[in-house]
């Protein structure tokens, strides 16, 4: 059986972590915080995947890379990077740095040449592509790039399809209206959007407790469930959120037998 | 004296690679010139991404050559997910690209006939049948989970070399033993307390 993934995401910006609610992000701690309210030896056996994204506008990869590495060291699952990558360069270097797959979002809409020569060289299994969107009064979902600034001139589902076709791995879809709430994720939105979807889909925007992660799991084309929020699940959130989803019969890997190596 | 090389030959993470084994306590390094491989005990093969730029690579640091005369002399030799590939005959992905047909296998991409529906690629945790728990699996339990992230898949012409299976809509070789070539297609250095355990019998039973 097939199985679905849960995913802990990481905002990173000038030395520390950050909450991000509805894109406007507040800081919440550096790595010292980290490691002590995410003991990533434990948190890493609770999770499917991890993913971190430098969100400051002004890059510092070596700073971002030195704060990925303390985290790696004892998270033994994939690692997803991404923010802020403008050139092929940008991509080697997180690839060569820690990055098991890349988060691309902007150059989706901006430099598609550069999208198609990643996937050349690292395969589309490695690259997810981020797509940020809301609902506006007129009822109709407009995605954004540039971490939710500017509106990009499709609508969302258009937009979808025509980065599907660019042979992206996988589909991030993040919800500007749901993000750091903790009210649950947008179902109105991504459940029609994505029923014909071939390609793994990772939902996120809105999680804050262990019953929406259950619901996103739920749903039959959704693959991955992601939580950005820093503050709902420290300490035991997560290892106890995935005991709940097991427990709820969710298809997840099951680990809680293995012994230490 | 047990000493890994993990071959670095330009392409994919070396850094999962490097945390699994400074945390197993393994004595290891990466390998960028062919000539030193005859130095180490053990070869791990990583790899992601393209099965052309991979073999290209790999043929133009000429460790192509360098590999197969390791193997000849009987050193163990474990490539994951795009390094268990390379060690087939050849795969269809991005044009025909020959391999180094270390084991009688092919590689092609999973058909959407074949997976049911399913989505292409594979990606995540998915369940192992080790056929036999000796070797990279000394151990281990009857179903295991680890990581996987592909669109192509192995198909050994010689079924004594299947070391494991997994089912993707279809039954496939999640990794295959011949003597002291093996290969997984899933990743054990990013599978948790499960990869760690394989990589470690890596270097005890093989």
């Amino acid at each position: 059986m097939h199985k679905k993934r849960l995913i802990f995401t990481l905002l990173f910006k000038d030395n520390s972590f950050y909450l991000s609610r509805n894109f406007r992000l507040q800081k919440i701690g550096n790595i010292n915080w980290l490691s002590k309210n995410y003991n990533f030896s434990t948190i890493g056996s609770s999770i499917d995947e991890l993913i971190i994204l430098n969100v400051g506008v002004e890059q510092d990869l070596e700073e971002f890379i030195d704060a990925v590495n303390e985290i790696s060291k004892h998270c033994f699952a994939p690692i997803a990077l991404g923010g802020g990558i403008r050139s092929l360069k940008d991509a080697e270097y997180l690839f060569s740095n820690g990055a098991d797959k890349i988060v691309i979002n902007s150059i989706l809409e901006t430099d598609q040449r550069l999208v198609s020569d990643i996937i050349s060289k690292y395969g589309s299994q490695s690259v997810i592509a981020s797509i940020d969107y809301k609902v506006n009064d007129k009822k109709s979902e407009v995605p954004f790039i540039f971490n939710g600034k500017r509106a990009v001139d499709y609508l969302l589902k258009d937009y979808m399809h025509k980065i599907i076709s660019m042979n992206v791995g996988e589909i991030y879809l993040n919800s500007i209206d749901r993000d750091g709430t903790g009210n649950g994720y947008d179902f109105d939105t991504v459940e029609n959007l994505i029923t014909d979807v071939e390609i793994p889909v990772i939902l996120a925007g809105g999680a804050g407790n262990p019953n929406h992660l259950l619901e996103g799991l739920s749903k039959a084309n959704i693959d991955a469930a992601s939580t950005a929020n820093l503050l709902n699940f420290v300490g035991d959130g997560l290892p106890k959120a995935r005991n709940y989803l097991l427990e709820m019969d969710v298809p997840l890997a099951d680990w809680r037998d293995d012994a230490d190596v | 004296m047990k000493r890994i090389a993990v071959v670095n030959y330009g392409i994919g993470n070396l850094k999962s690679i490097s945390n699994a084994l400074s945390h197993l306590e393994q004595d290891f390094s990466f390998v960028e010139s062919q000539e030193n491989l005859s130095e180490y005990s053990h070869i791990i093969l990583p790899g992601v991404g393209s099965y052309k730029v991979g073999m290209n690579l790999l043929r133009r640091k000429k460790f192509d050559s360098a590999i197969l005369a390791e193997v000849n002399k009987g050193k163990p030799l474990l490539g994951i997910c795009l390094g268990m590939q390379m060690l087939a005959n050849r795969s269809s992905e991005d044009g025909e690209t020959k391999g180094l047909a270390l084991i009688n296998a092919e590689v092609d991409i999973f058909s959407k006939n074949e997976v049911g529906g399913l989505k292409i690629p594979h990606v995540g945790f998915d369940t192992i049948r080790p056929i036999s728990k000796t070797g990279i699996f000394a151990g281990f339990k009857d179903q295991v989970d680890f990581y996987f992230t592909h669109s192509y898949r192995v198909l050994c012409s010689n079924k004594s070399e299947i070391a494991s299976e997994s089912t993707y809509g279809i039954k496939y070789v999640s990794a295959f033993c011949k003597d002291n070539i093996i290969g997984t297609q899933f990743h054990p250095e990013k599978s948790q307390k499960n990869g760690l355990r394989l990589l470690k019998n890596f270097t005890n039973y093989c």
